[in-house]
């Protein structure tokens, strides 16, 4: 059945990598690289329809599979197997993952065009899908380890795709090795989780690991920690508050890479692996509280940053910072299907989005300063229409997805009576609004600001395509999770209900009624996204000495955002500095070289000094050999007799 | 009677095949004198149908020709591992430039390749002393010749003098333990050994006197300390391909009788066990200590010695003289899991260190140099080969992901597990010394360059020798990763042991 | 008690002593009276040219050799013939494979002039234009084993 091939959808882009790894540079055929590419992956997403539709047509319990590879490792008692896990939660995943990526994968076709290095470009794109299918599909913690570590390789190899180029103050190869870095902090907490899984239940398989859990009260001591080294790891990966800084500078790469893993999917990994382990996120209260504060500050302290970055990428980063706070403050509230719900919208919005921006960037020969953009509308009327509807579905304005999504967030965070947070999430959700309608307007709107010299044009059609799907994508993408209020049957709940519900009934979260304030606050959002946009509109179109006015009133304010609050200053001054200092002058100059490597060289010196004598043994004189011989035997006997 | 003979020479097929096969080869090497090729190809031919009978005799668990022979799993794992490295061995003959230099007389070379086979594969079935006793020779004598086969090469003939000359000692020896075995038990049938023994009435001391003399014989083979003398030089002298074979081939055989004899002679049949698993010796005859302390010295100065070491073959004669002292520490475990360690180290043992000689080979066929010194700036020139080099001594390292590691970690598991702790620490400390002379190659490969201008050509290798290093290659990464069937294999070939 | 290895034991102490005590005994009986043509060494009453110690050409081991392989091969003949009659065909045909590994082996020997008796190849010295003698043309010669 359909179930059973999906180790193919892993193994065709695995195969796709090796084809266009290793011969990448002798297929002369741009086509041929990009078919291979885009192929497997859309394999990929028929064999995961597929088997989507296999599961409607089965009981809602019946719908998970596991299907064995191999047993990869049986040491002692731990034991692994390669095998997959497909249940309604990881199909969704792999749906989006296959469908946004295959897109994305046809789309690079025309923006890699011409470049000498399209076929590693594909190879590596296709290595992330197989090392991301591995990620969310895995039945184990190492598994799913493993495919952690490979879509951080692939992130690495892919911003610093372009390795010569300038980035900033480095070039690309340190806005890459600075995302790795970062990653290994997280990946760090991941690892420790992992041993205190293994450690605590004995296995590292999802089903033995969750069915022990039920037997530890709420809040006990080692699954608060194996949660919280857990969030630790998915802080690095989806980019939130503290580990965050990796993800601006990972614009480097090139855009349909930010558009696929800096966006859509390798980004929302951490909200994957928390709504997977939401039976032991939803066992430990303290660490649910830890998760929905660093979401709510991440959404709103991005959205601040977002506000004043001239950069086109740097705001759809900064924004999807803030997008993925959204998304970790409904999982720490316990809404796990909004958290779900929004990762889905925003894989269709932000793709949208980043691939309207490299559509616009491609066009402007590489401009990525929206100040020298304006009045694109008229040249490039697709990307143009199709950037404009994804901003709306991001304001969430009615009734494009994300309204659905991002209401659903707020109004769960209200009426689990997080009030605190729910105001941060309102106020964040207009500077949205406001700081995505200004990089529309300043891009698309007003007089043109660009010199002579550039012809934007419209995008070749391998790339206005994908925009177009993704346009209607998110225009009705909201559909699933229609909420009942409104008439809906909030198909995505009860979709992922059997998974999640164990962890809603450790939850004990309050039965969606008729609530009079979920219609007030549905409006409210509508009020505070419209006036978001209105805002945008007015300072840029109409009033457009404005924003300058308001810069010079609030100097300082203006410059901290602008200069991001200074995080990356303070992580420099703090971690980095401090560091470097230490391991220079105590750890490399002190301990280093000072004991450290004297002990290591005076061994050395010892074994070299007695292996210069032993070696004489060798004289190369048989007779000798024979003595040693003989002596040998008869101290071997002599050594028996003695005993 | 000949009916039983007749049966058992259908499960006798993989050796019959060899010897049909030297037989042919030899004649096809007189009437064809001109082209060495065909001789080749007749024993590759052989070695793969032999191949083809040992793999259909997996499972089977029987003695043959009145216990002169076993035909089972234990047997049938190291045959395949002879029998892989035969076959390897002779592909790499093919390209070597070396054995060109007597291309004359190549023809005795492939049919003598094949009679070594067969005599490492009568070694690894041999459950008779004398049976073992002329396996061992059989291979002797026709790896003295082959080692002295390039005779141009003065090296090649001292190569194999000295070689006689030691071997004839350690056979004497090993000739003299044996007959001692038979004057105290009566008998050369290991099982029949056993029995006499296990009714308590033999003479300890003498016994102990016995076993080692006979240890002698083993340890010679296997190049075991003292009784390795001969390894460096035979291995410097000889020509590469034959350095390989003897490296891998030849400790297989070695490490299979002895397993064999020691299991066979001196386990008590009754199956009582020791605490941590091990198996009881009959006698008193504790001489897994001194299997202990043997390893613990060859290991020791197997790694010293090669740390000093300029010339690659040198290097990695030295290299392999310490891996049978890793592998002696399994046998010092004698339980079931030590044995199956053994047997996993070895499959890989023959993948990475077949993979590292080749490549010496084939940089010496381009370079015309084994000097360590001449590996300077290979990395930039052959980057290929450097990166497949540099895995294969990762690999006998003992770092992961590389099989190695997988071998060691199972090695040092047992040891660990039977209460060996002091020989795992010293085993993981010569791990250490070992990477040093390992990363002294990487280092001049990478981060040396050559001073001289004119030795900065890339050096340009015929995609068959290519394919050859992957597939060495392939297997030396993907058992590090994916290591159960190995490990489950070689578990189910020591089954028959008995059970723990 | 002796075992069957105690007799052989006091057997080998015997032959020692007997060999040992004659020499010693003579030595201690004997007159001695040496003169220079007393001690020369014997060689059937010729003069001894040189030294006794002379190096054997490498061709006698090779033979040598050859013929104690087969020998010792065509001894398995004989506890054949013993059991041949109550073995029959099977045992013919045991003994024919045998022997005709044994023949391949001869054969082989024989091809490779492992027989033939390595006469050292005299020296011609071959004049060709100008002075000087050119022999390395002759050591390309194949020089048999």
């Amino acid at each position: 059945m359909a179930h059973e091939l999906i180790p193919y959808a892993l193994f065709l882009p695995l195969l796709g990598f090796l084809i266009n790894g290793m011969f990448g540079r002798r297929l002369k055929s741009e086509a041929l690289i990009g078919g291979i590419g885009s192929a497997t992956v859309g394999i990929g997403f028929l064999i995961a329809g597929w088997t989507f539709v296999e599961m409607l047509s089965l009981a809602p319990e019946e719908r998970t599979f596991i299907v064995p590879v191999i047993d990869w490792i049986t040491a002692g008692n731990l034991s692994v197997n390669i095998s997959y896990q497909a249940d309604q939660l990881s199909i969704l995943m792999m749906l989006i993952v296959t469908g946004v990526g295959f897109l994305i994968h046809i789309y690079s076709i025309g923006y890699m065009h011409g470049d000498p290095g399209i076929g590693r470009f594909f190879a590596y794109l296709n290595l992330f899908i197989f090392a991301m299918l591995n990620l969310i599909l895995a039945d184990n913690f190492l598994l799913m380890f493993l495919g952690w570590e490979g879509v951080g390789l692939c992130s690495y190899l892919l911003i610093g795709f372009w390795y010569d180029r300038k980035f900033e103050k480095g070039t690309t190869g340190d806005a890459a090795k600075k995302a790795f870095i970062v990653n290994r902090i997280g990946d760090f907490g991941f690892l420790i989780a992992m041993f205190l899984i293994f450690m605590t239940f004995g296995s590292l398989s999802f089903q033995a690991v969750f069915a022990q859990a039920s037997a530890f009260p709420a809040g006990s001591v080692v699954i608060t920690w194996i949660t919280i080294a857990l969030f630790l790891g998915a802080t690095g990966k989806s980019a939130q508050i503290p580990l965050f800084v990796w993800l601006p500078d990972a614009m480097a790469g090139p855009t349909p890479v930010s558009a696929l893993i800096h966006a859509a999917t390798m980004v929302t990994a951490g909200i994957y692996m928390i709504a997977r382990c939401s039976v032991l996120f939803a066992l430990a209260p303290t660490t649910m509280m830890i998760v929905a504060v660093v979401g709510a500050a991440t959404a709103f302290f991005a959205a601040t940053i977002g506000l004043v970055q001239n950069d086109i990428k740097k705001v759809l980063a900064y924004s999807t910072v803030s997008q993925l706070g959204y998304m970790f403050l409904a999982l720490g509230v316990g809404a796990f299907t909004a958290g779900l719900f929004h990762l889905m919208t925003h894989a269709f919005f932000k793709a949208l989005l980043f691939l309207g921006s490299g559509s616009v960037i491609h066009a402007m020969h590489e401009e990525q300063d929206i100040q020298n953009m304006g009045g694109l509308r008229k040249y490039m009327p697709i990307t143009s229409f199709t950037f404009i509807i994804g901003t709306i579905a991001i304001s969430g304005i009615p009734p494009l997805s994300g309204f659905f999504s991002k209401d659903e967030i707020l109004w769960k965070t209200f009426s689990g009576g997080h009030i605190g947070l729910w105001i941060i999430g309102a106020v964040a959700a207009v500077l949205t609004a406001f700081y995505m309608t200004r990089l529309t307007i300043l891009t698309f709107h007003g007089e043109k600001r660009w010199g002579e010299g550039k012809h934007p044009h419209e995008s070749p059609k391998t790339m206005t395509y994908p925009l177009i799907v993704l346009a209607i994508l998110s225009v009705i993408g909201g559909a699933v999770g229609w909420p009942a209020a409104l008439g809906g049957n909030n198909a995505l709940e009860h979709w992922l209900e059997p998974i999640l519900e164990r962890a809603n009934n450790e939850m004990h979260l309050i039965a969606p009624g008729h609530d009079p304030m979920e219609y007030a606050l549905m409006a409210f959002s509508v009020g505070i996204a419209v006036a978001g946009m209105f805002l945008g509109y007015t300072m840029y179109l109409k009033k457009k000495e404005m924003p300058a006015k308001l810069a010079t009133s609030w100097p300082r304010l203006y410059r901290t955002l602008l200069n991001k609050w200074y995080v990356d200053q303070i992580y420099e001054a703090s971690v980095v500095s401090p560091i470097q200092v230490g391991s220079e002058k105590v750890l490399w100059k002190g301990v280093d070289v000072g004991v450290i490597d004297w002990t290591v060289n005076a061994i050395a010196r010892l074994f070299g000094f007695i292996s210069k004598y032993a070696r004489m043994a060798q004289t190369g004189v048989p007779e000798t050999y024979v003595f040693v011989f003989i002596v040998g035997v008869v101290t071997i006997i002599g050594f028996l007799a003695l005993k | 009677m000949p009916e039983q003979l007749l049966g058992d020479i259908t499960k006798f097929l993989p050796e019959i095949t060899l010897t049909v096969m030297f037989l042919v080869a030899i004649c096809a090497d007189l009437m064809f004198r001109k082209s060495p090729q065909i001789v080749a190809g007749i024993t590759l031919t052989g070695l793969i149908l032999s191949g083809a009978f040992v793999l259909n005799q997996s499972g089977m668990n029987e003695s043959i020709f009145g216990n002169m022979i076993a035909v089972d799993p234990f047997a049938v794992f190291f045959k395949v591992i002879i029998l892989m490295s035969a076959i390897f061995v002779i592909v790499f003959s093919l390209s070597s430039v070396e054995l060109q230099t007597a291309s004359r007389r190549l023809g005795e070379y492939y049919s003598l390749l094949g009679g070594l086979a067969l005599g490492m594969m009568l070694m690894a079935g041999a459950s008779n002393l004398l049976m073992m006793y002329l396996a061992i020779e059989l291979s002797s004598v026709s790896s003295y010749i082959l080692a002295g086969f390039t005779k141009e090469a003065p090296d090649s003939s001292e190569a194999s003098l000295k070689y006689v000359i030691y071997g004839g000692l350690s056979s004497g020896l090993m000739l003299y333990g044996i007959s001692i075995i038979y004057g105290l038990t009566g008998s050369l049938d290991i099982y029949e050994i056993n029995h006499v023994l296990a009714q308590g009435s033999v003479s300890g001391s003498a016994l102990a006197i016995a076993g080692i003399l006979t240890l002698v014989g083993f340890g010679y083979k296997i190049s075991a300390v003292p009784f390795h003398f001969w390894t460096p030089d035979v291995y410097e002298g000889s020509p590469i391909t034959i350095t390989a074979f003897l490296s891998v081939a030849s400790k297989a055989g070695g490490f299979a009788v002895m397993i064999r004899f020691f299991k066979g002679v001196f386990i008590d049949p009754s199956a009582t066990h020791l605490p941590e698993g091990m198996w009881a010796s009959l006698s008193g005859f504790e001489w897994y200590h001194v299997v202990a302390a043997i390893s613990v010295v060859t290991m020791t100065l197997g790694n010293l010695v090669a740390l000093w070491q300029d010339n690659m073959k040198r290097l990695l004669a030295y290299s392999s003289i310490a891996h049978a002292g890793y592998m002696l520490m399994g046998v010092v475990v004698l339980s079931n899991e030590g044995l199956a360690a053994i047997l996993v180290y070895f499959m890989v043992y023959l993948f990475m260190n077949l993979g590292a000689f080749y490549i010496v080979m084939v940089i010496a066929n381009k370079t015309g140099s084994e000097d360590v010194e001449d590996y300077k700036g290979i990395g930039k020139r052959a980057p290929f080969l450097g990166v497949a080099l540099t895995v294969f001594l990762i690999s006998l390292t003992g770092l992961p992901p590389t099989a190695g590691f997988i071998g060691k970690l199972y090695l040092f598991a047992a040891l660990l597990n039977s209460g060996w702790i002091w020989l795992a620490i010293v085993g993981a400390l010569n791990s250490v010394i070992s990477l040093y002379y390992y990363a002294k190659v990487l280092r001049n490969m990478y981060l040396r360059s050559e001073a001289s201008e004119k030795k900065t050509e890339m050096i340009d290798i015929p995609r068959v020798q290519v394919a050859t290093v992957l597939v060495l290659l392939v297997p030396v990464i993907a058992l590090g990763l994916y290591f159960t069937p190995l490990v489950e294999m070689a578990q189910a070939s020591v089954k028959m042991f008995g059970s723990p | 008690m002796l075992t069957e290895f105690g007799r052989v034991f006091i057997f080998l102490i015997l032959g020692v002593v007997f060999v040992a005590g004659g020499l010693v005994f003579s030595w201690l009986i004997r007159p001695n009276r040496p003169y220079p043509s007393k001690l020369t060494t014997y060689e059937c009453g010729e003069e001894p040219i040189g030294d006794t110690r002379v190096r054997f050409n490498i061709r006698f081991y090779v033979v040598a050799l050859i013929f104690l392989i087969f020998d010792v091969e065509v001894v398995f003949l004989f506890p054949w013939a013993t059991v041949f009659k109550g073995l029959g065909w099977f045992a013919f045909f045991e003994m024919m494979v045998f022997l005709v590994i044994l023949f391949v082996g001869y054969a082989y020997v024989w091809r490779k002039g492992d027989l033939d008796w390595d006469r050292p190849t005299p020296k011609v010295p071959k004049y060709e234009r100008g002075i000087g003698v050119r022999e390395d043309h002759l050591m390309e010669e194949e020089v048999a084993l």
